[in-house]
């Protein structure tokens, strides 16, 4: 399978790790209960780099056994381990044990009510519905008297829900897939066993419905395919250690966030140094949201799931577009499901770039910043509503960047032609990379410092000083 | 059907813009399967808008209808009847 539209390009096809999974005899081989232990074994060693704790381990794979060993009880299994877990592991903290409980049960609820009556004001704009209830929730919990137990509740409650609102977001979406009326998915689809960011990886209920194994031997092929990907994400997992010891260690260049902070205090560093720390930030960044991803896809494949990866070749891009994309593919699918769609499909239908532009900056701007804003909830609970919203000055105009180049990006898509390597290729892929360098300059300390700062920051890669 | 006809060759046109040049059924999830980009959605949509009148604000948008050759046919067909009968 060909992953986010990467056509046949002519690139040498070398792999490190070799595609066991086109095997017959392997496929075979993992199909047999030996196999399938072996499998599992394999993956329990390699998710031992990532969870430290052993009896973590044991109970993630004996899970993944369940679900292999018993594929008929998969959805269900998937759905009950990860809230209990998770209800398990709070039951220290009353206030977070209920909180989650709620939520999840608001959850099960509102999709409930979503399916039940599809023509209501609900039914037919839910997400609107949600996301304007989260806000109202965060407005009631930033009125509330500091300290009290309303307070304390209404945090709960809103940190519970910043944790599960896209995850049941994706429930409602899935109002209008087709087969419907599957509760143990959605529940499996939230917060799953193989791990999330506040991203549901990968998308909700409805896509796991596609992608789900049917037969022996397409799960033991998505197992070794999630064997393949998590053996990936150590080796880049071993590469980034051995890539900050190197350059941050040994070559002592300083980090992104290190020379902002330092060029802020007024002892910056050297020119050169400046730029190699944001040339490094840059591919930093695309090592660690490989590395998470990966590991996550790979819990989902052994689930029996074949999810498309999260991060996928994303230095071959070679518009900004293709590599928002390819970068971290299932946020930009959560941008363009909750925002970028219910926008283009309502506003300037008339007018086919204002409406493309329109959509692209209600999805990166706005859904960007209300993603981020709500996740990082604890910001406002401490700063207050307002400081909070100062705070996300840098961010918003590293958002309305991205948001331009993005729209400049889809609209020239059209006109784009291949000519050749160096001009169709070599040179779009470097002016990419080059363009996400410099914006990374307003991507670490964005809530420390002002966006004067960060301005004055970016200037001065370029020998400019004010 | 005609329409389908049509349906594939603007599908193959928005593949060849990958220099994704491989065949494909009419069965084959070109987007969920990842040979299409998801903002390749947006150019299926504006397709069928101009081309068959397609309204998505008012049918609903789920990606998995517009995702093969087959799907956006009979996306297309159920659009076409349920206009008629609103007639």
């Amino acid at each position: 399978m060909k992953y986010f539209g990467s056509a046949a390009n002519g690139t040498f096809d070398f792999r490190l790790i070799p595609r066991i999974e086109t095997y017959p005899k392997v496929v075979s081989f993992s199909q047999t209960s030996i196999g399938k232990s072996v499998i599992l074994a394999l993956f329990g060693l390699g998710i031992r780099f990532f969870i430290p704790a052993s009896i973590s381990v044991i109970v993630f794979t004996s899970i993944f056994g369940l679900t292999t060993f018993l594929p008929a009880y998969r959805r269900f299994i998937l759905a009950v381990c990860p809230i209990t877990l998770v209800l398990l592991q709070s039951t220290h903290d009353p206030l977070l044990f209920g909180s989650i409980l709620t939520v999840v049960i608001l959850g099960i609820f509102l999709y409930w009510c979503a399916m039940g009556w599809p023509q209501s004001r609900f039914g037919k704009r839910p997400i609107a519905f949600l996301l304007t209830g989260f806000t109202a929730l965060i407005l009631l919990a930033c009125a509330a008297t500091r300290h009290s137990l309303t307070y304390l509740i209404l945090w709960g409650l809103v940190g519970a829900m910043a944790s599960y609102v896209w995850f049941i977001g994706y429930a409602l979406l899935d109002r209008s897939s087709k087969p419907k009326r599957d509760l143990t998915l959605e529940l499996a689809s939230f917060r799953p066993l193989w791990g999330s960011t506040n991203t549901p990886f990968p998308k909700g209920a409805a896509y796991l419905r596609r992608i789900e194994a049917q037969n022996p031997e397409q799960l033991a092929i998505t197992q070794l395919k999630g064997l393949k990907l998590l053996t990936w994400a150590i080796l880049l997992a071993v590469f980034q250690i051995l890539w900050y010891r190197f350059f941050h260690g040994y070559l002592q260049i300083p980090t992104s966030a290190q020379a902002l902070a330092m060029s802020v205090r007024g002892t910056p560093v050297a020119w050169h140094l400046r730029w190699e720390s944001q040339l490094l930030y840059f591919f930093e960044s695309v090592l660690a949201i490989s590395v998470t991803g990966h590991r996550f896809i790979a819990g989902c494949r052994m689930a029996g799931f074949n999810a498309l990866r999260n991060t996928y070749r994303p230095l071959s891009s070679t518009t900004i577009a293709e590599f928002f994309n390819r970068f971290y593919y299932y946020y930009k699918e959560l941008l363009v499901d909750f925002f970028f769609y219910p926008t283009f499909f309502r506003y300037w239908k008339g007018n086919r770039r204002l409406r493309m532009v329109f959509a692209t900056f209600a999805a990166v701007v706005f859904g960007n910043a209300f993603y981020h804003f709500t996740r990082d909830w604890q910001n406002i609970m401490d700063e207050g509503l307002w400081n909070a919203l100062a705070d996300y000055q840098v961010f918003l105009f590293y958002s309305a960047a991205l948001a331009t180049a993005l729209s400049v990006s889809q609209l020239r898509k059209q006109d784009r032609k291949p000519t050749g390597f160096v001009l169709g290729r070599l040179l779009p892929t470097i002016g990419v990379g080059l363009f996400f360098c410099l914006l990374n300059v307003f991507v670490p300390n964005e809530r420390t410092y002002p966006l004067i700062a960060h301005l004055r920051y970016f200037a001065s890669l370029f020998s400019i000083h004010f | 059907m005609q329409g389908k006809t049509e349906i594939r060759e603007f599908l193959q046109g928005l593949l060849t813009s990958y220099g994704d040049s491989a065949p494909f059924h009419d069965s084959e999830p070109l987007l969920s399967g990842g040979r299409l980009q998801s903002i390749d959605a947006v150019e299926i949509v504006m397709f069928l808008e101009q081309k068959f009148g397609v309204d998505f604000a008012t049918i609903g948008f789920d990606r998995d209808r517009i995702d093969s050759v087959d799907a956006i046919t009979d996306l297309v067909e159920s659009f076409k009847s349920a206009d008629k009968r609103s007639e």
